[in-house]
């Protein structure tokens, strides 16, 4: 058997080697990819997003302070001014700015009055993550602004300013985000993205390596000398070794930039995330060679791993809480792998949960590889025999 | 009279060059079949479209009326749902750990006692960071109830103090902000992420089919042909991208009841360049690998970068300056803009004019590199002929 594996092994290095672009998919171009994620998030939290101001209380003083506060906010940036419903319509239907703030004719004359005056925030909610972004600026410049004139005004009734706090707001809620304080994007998104985007190339990988021999017809010469079921799926290991070292390797060097020189400490344990990353990338590699072994077909298997392994983050509950989907849209994204993966590494890197918590992800994870390897290695004994299927494209 | 009957020959070439697209099971199935698959799966997940009642522990150490009250309060919000109601704080941070819940809020003991004699009281909610969109809920939910509990002390405060009710509301908040969603009014996630992916779908299905149709054919030897040829086959690699934008824009938006509409000509507008502009880049790209299957393998992974480069989830702003420029060299980019100001917003035409210009140049260097590279180098006459007839 070991015989087998190597000689399958050292098969793979001499076919790679001599194609530069099969080389290419499980070399540099993984790396590139990895470092392309890590750079789009390399801001890690946007900033001067651009809103315009649609002030119809003209030079009033308030009205002035409060768009002086909206730009000295680091969030956001006052690009234009909308002088009415028709400018302010046309810059938010052109998506020049992603919200508008209006202040009301009167603004500064009703809170002086002692009235109280309401700001409008229109906001573009088709892109949701500038829009929660600008909202939750807005709305705490409005709210400082606020809490001001209410200073003023109490203090002018004689209440004394340490009563004053106590006062406005009985009952205070303090929120705190526990385990990511800022909502940093980098943190969030490109520490999940770059297994997600390994996930698709480690399940393409597999799918392309074995599909591959049945397309050239040149699965009888790679099993040559392979005996009974046991030998079948030595080779299947020797074959997927090289891709496995590669692209668990990338992934690693993205996580350790990202942990290491980017300074997104992790709470629990690196190696037990590398550890899951190595299963993660081992279930993709064999999914991606039963896909190849049960279909005959190198083009089947490669839309069957892209089926399943493009979405894998979309459905994974890291954006959209897998506790809000529907019954069975939830039972799909339990059943990929990625959906646990992504799990453990927010529970280890972010929550700094037990690694005892996650073990049953790991072994799950191992597991579901030997029944997929064991498929594949089934798929191509029986493609063995079925040497007329071969070269379907 | 020579015009028409060269009329007749290019609609026979594009309907062979059609013909050949469906009998090819590995194109159709990427052109037709794939298009339709996503529109059904992708926006499956996203059904509920926004997390409601998301599970949450409330830490009570304090037994009073106004702890209840709290509490009632927090179990009334759409927004989250108590789940778990204990005494130790331990209990609520384990389940949070096993994601049990998503967050809690503590309520301290002699809480009562501490409002009562107007100390400075604090509930703090722990939310958990690592899932903002639930977090943001879990935020929300407690602030807005406990909020509504605060804001009832306050305002009995105030009118002890001899404010009427008016001016103690107004004295509470002399300047509120009232938030206006706009072109997706319920703030709906599937409404944000399928409107835009939709685009990506169109794309990187097109592309990859069309590629492994032009890989086939430059692995049989019949890729070389003459301009009308090519342009015939471009338009028929059109030909399923149009069906399939607008069954997206027509009837996939409408099914899931999505932002839609604004502007369904300005759509189509879009539709007749975006189109041309990815088949010209199939081809491309198809002619460069020049092996059937190495498109898919090739251009899979691409659809995650793409999406965080199309803006919509990700402020551009945010982006690197030279990525900011690199990003349009996909026609995704600029798609998705058009389509979410056309169809989401609504904007007129003119809004998006530098969007389908580029698109229309992306297309036309596209072709015209097409039509260069694909030359026949003579005496290829009959390899069109042979090929539509094999």
């Amino acid at each position: 058997m070991s015989a087998a594996f190597a000689a399958s092994l050292r098969r793979e290095w001499r076919l790679l080697r001599a194609r530069p672009r099969d080389w290419a998919m499980v070399s540099w171009v993984p790396l590139l990819a990895i470092a392309l994620m890590c750079w789009i998030f390399s801001a890690g939290q946007p900033l001067r997003l651009p809103i315009a101001v649609w002030n119809e209380d003209g030079g009033s003083p308030l009205a002035r302070q409060l768009v002086r506060m909206l730009d000295a906010t680091p969030g956001l940036r006052v690009q234009a001014e909308a002088l009415n419903r028709g400018e302010a319509q046309a810059l938010l239907q052109r998506m020049q700015v992603y919200g508008v703030v209006h202040i009301p004719p009167g603004f500064t004359h009703d809170v002086k009055r002692g009235a109280s005056a309401t700001v409008t925030l229109l906001h573009n909610a088709q892109l949701a993550t500038a829009s929660s972004l600008v909202q939750r600026d807005v709305r705490q410049v409005v709210g400082t602004l606020s809490a001001g004139v209410q200073m003023q005004a109490a203090a002018k009734r004689g209440t004394p300013a340490q009563v004053l706090a106590v006062r406005l707001e009985p009952i205070r809620t303090q929120l705190v985000a526990l385990f990511n304080v800022s909502t940093n994007y980098e943190q969030f998104l490109a520490t999940t993205l770059v297994p997600a985007l390994v996930h698709i190339l480690a399940m393409t990988a597999g799918a392309w390596s074995v599909g591959r021999e049945l397309r050239d017809r040149t699965l009888g010469q790679w099993l040559e000398r392979v005996g009974g079921a046991g030998g079948v799926l030595a080779a299947l290991l020797g074959k997927l070794a090289i891709p496995m070292v590669l692209l668990w390797g990338s992934a690693l060097a993205g996580l350790v930039y990202l942990s290491q020189l980017r300074g997104w400490a992790v709470a629990g344990s690196l190696p037990w995330i590398a550890c899951a990353l190595a299963a993660l990338v081992a279930v993709s590699l064999a999914a991606g060679a039963a896909l190849a072994g049960i279909t005959l077909s190198l083009r089947k298997a490669m839309s069957g791993a892209g089926l399943l392994s493009a979405p894998a983050f979309a459905f994974s509950g890291v954006g959209f809480p897998l506790l809000a989907m529907s019954g069975g849209a939830r039972t799909w994204a339990e059943a990929m792998p990625y959906t646990h993966y992504a799990r453990l590494q927010l529970q280890q890197w972010q929550m700094g949960a037990p690694v005892a918590q996650s073990l049953p992800v790991v072994a799950g994870l191992l597991l579901a590889t030997l029944v997929l390897l064991a498929l594949a290695s089934a798929g191509l004994a029986r493609a063995r025999r079925l040497p007329q299927r071969w070269g379907a494209r | 009279m020579a015009a028409p009957a060269r009329e007749e020959g290019f609609v026979r070439l594009w309907l062979a060059a059609l013909a050949q697209l469906l009998r090819d099971q590995g194109a159709a199935l990427l052109l037709l079949g794939a298009p339709v698959l996503y529109g059904f799966f992708y926006p499956w997940f996203y059904a509920p479209q926004v997390a409601q009642r998301v599970p949450v522990a409330v830490v009570v150490q304090d037994a009073s009326s106004l702890s209840r009250q709290m509490l009632r309060f927090a179990q009334a919000s759409p927004r989250i749902a108590p789940v778990l109601v204990t005494g130790d704080e331990r209990e609520a941070r384990q389940a949070l750990l096993a994601g049990d819940v998503q967050g809690y809020a503590l309520i301290a003991p002699d809480f009562k006692r501490d409002v009562l004699r107007a100390a400075q009281v604090v509930v703090p909610v722990y939310a958990n960071g690592a899932y903002p969109l639930a977090a943001k809920q879990v935020q929300y939910g407690f602030a807005e109830a406990f909020g509504t509990v605060s804001a009832g002390v306050e305002l009995r405060r105030l009118q002890a103090a001899g404010q009427s009710a008016t001016q103690a509301a107004a004295s509470r908040a002399p300047v509120s902000l009232q938030s206006v969603a706009l072109f997706n009014p319920t703030e709906g996630y599937g409404s944000f992420v399928v409107a835009a992916v939709a685009i990506l779908i169109l794309q990187q299905t097109l592309l990859m089919g069309g590629a492994l149709l032009v890989g086939s054919w430059r692995e049989q030897g019949v890729a070389q042909a003459d301009a009308r040829t090519w342009l015939a086959r471009l338009l028929a690699l059109c030909t399923p991208g149009w069906l399939a934008g607008l069954f997206y824009f027509g009837w996939i938006f409408v099914w899931q009841d999505y932002p839609r509409g604004g502007n369904p000509l300005g759509a189509l507008a879009l539709l007749a360049v975006f189109t041309p502009a990815v088949a010209g880049l199939a081809c491309l790209l198809g002619w460069w690998l020049a092996e059937r299957e190495r498109a898919l393998q090739v251009a899979m992974f691409t659809s995650i970068p793409l999406a965080f480069l199309g803006g919509f989830t990700w402020p551009a702003e945010a982006l690197p300056e030279l990525l900011q420029w690199l990003r349009w060299l996909s026609p995704s980019t600029a798609g998705i803009e058009a389509s979410l100001r056309l169809n989401q917003a609504g904007a007129p035409v003119e809004a998006v004019l530098p969007q389908l210009a580029w698109l229309a140049l992306l297309a036309l260097v596209g072709w015209s590199a097409m039509l260069v590279l694909g030359r026949r180098r003579g005496g290829g006459a009959f390899e069109a002929k042979s090929a539509s007839s094999a």
